[in-house]
């Protein structure tokens, strides 16, 4: 064999295995529960978005906020569910503050959190810890405060928590935000709004 | 020490190739929209394409098939990469994570410019001494043949 021919092997070796390697690993499709506290919009509605957050991510926060005005404007045609990414590597709070959201998703309160999380996250991702303002977020929205100190301390938070993580790593995902659009896989918001274009052209 | 170079080069290459190829691709292409350089179907392009030239360019490095080719593709991916994240340095681009090795290592944008810089140097010291790079290598395997 000479070497160009060498040459042409090793090029087709390669690109067989690695080709091989990314249909064996190809994450598996996301699938959307609709029975959950922490979804939005019309279940039956024609676009469906699960999206897996961080919430002390500033790109994640301008995600939601973009996508509740989007809502606001096709109320009909969106339905969206939250699910928990957190990058405890990069972010002190990402932890602590999906646990807070899982607890309030538990009291029914989890979108009014949100309402006051997200729009605050720029002063409370400064914080040593960023509890005591997440406390009076909670009794702001009439959150039982007992029952999210039990949840807080209960050890189920943190599982679901860790398990749609590990959900959200078996899907390929790397960073937040993440969105599954129909299915498809779009990360960051800019591929977020180029999707929904395909979607709502006007 | 130019063999342990070549070898050392061409594994770096091979692995942030590999760490990019075998992730979904929309994970290097919100990578490169943070770096707000390109339009975006070149973005999709680059965030489909690049990995496998960076993990091709590793593999011919390593093995020192087609030996002084592959330093040269090494060359202008190292230059590529200073000044790509040198030019969102200087515009003062907020990123995270550089995006080089997809989500297996999170390397800090002025750490990529060290390390592309002596990328940088290490392959042209290599090709200017390319006799010795290629000492035990595919090319000297079938330039004896």
């Amino acid at each position: 064999m000479n070497k160009w021919q060498s040459t042409l092997v090793i090029v087709l070796v390669l690109v067989g295995l690695v080709a091989g390697a990314k249909i064996y690993l190809a994450p598996k499709k996301a699938q959307i529960n609709i029975q959950t506290a922490r979804a939005k919009g019309n279940p039956q509605a024609r676009v469906k978005i699960v999206e897996f957050i961080d919430f002390q991510c500033p790109a994640c926060a301008y995600g939601m906020k973009f996508l509740k005005t989007f809502i606001g404007q096709h109320p009909d045609d969106i339905y969206v569910q939250v699910r928990y990414f957190p990058l405890t590597n990069m972010h002190h709070h990402a932890m602590i503050s999906a646990l807070y959201s899982e607890c309030a998703a538990r009291q029914g309160k989890f979108w009014e959190l949100e309402d006051l999380m997200i729009p605050q996250q720029g002063q409370w991702a400064q914080l040593i810890s960023p509890e005591p303002v997440f406390q009076a977020m909670a009794a702001q929205v009439g959150m039982d405060i007992n029952q999210l100190n039990s949840c807080l301390a209960s050890d189920d938070a943190r599982k679901v928590i860790n398990d749609e993580k590990a959900l959200g790593q078996s899907l390929g995902i790397a960073s937040t935000p993440t969105y599954f659009i129909n299915n498809k896989m779009v990360v960051g918001v800019k591929s977020l709004q180029d999707e929904l274009k395909t979607y709502f052209p006007n | 020490m130019y063999l342990v170079l070549r070898i050392v080069i061409g594994g770096i290459f091979i692995f942030s190739g590999l760490s990019k190829v075998l992730s979904p691709y929309q994970n290097f292409l919100y990578i490169i929209q943070d770096y707000q350089l390109l339009p975006s179907w070149g973005e999709v392009l680059t965030a489909q394409l690049f990995p496998w030239i960076e993990l091709i360019v590793g593999v011919f490095v390593f093995l020192g098939l087609w030996t002084s080719w592959g330093l040269r593709g090494a060359l202008v991916l190292s230059g590529i990469f200073v000044v790509v994240v040198g030019q969102a340095l200087i515009r003062g681009l907020s990123l995270e994570n550089c995006g080089c090795f997809g989500g297996w290592v999170h390397l800090k944008p002025q750490a990529v410019i060290v390390l592309d810089s002596a990328s940088l140097l290490l392959t042209s010291l290599m090709l200017r001494n390319i006799s010795l790079t290629k000492k035990i290598s595919l090319d000297s395997y079938f330039e004896k043949a």
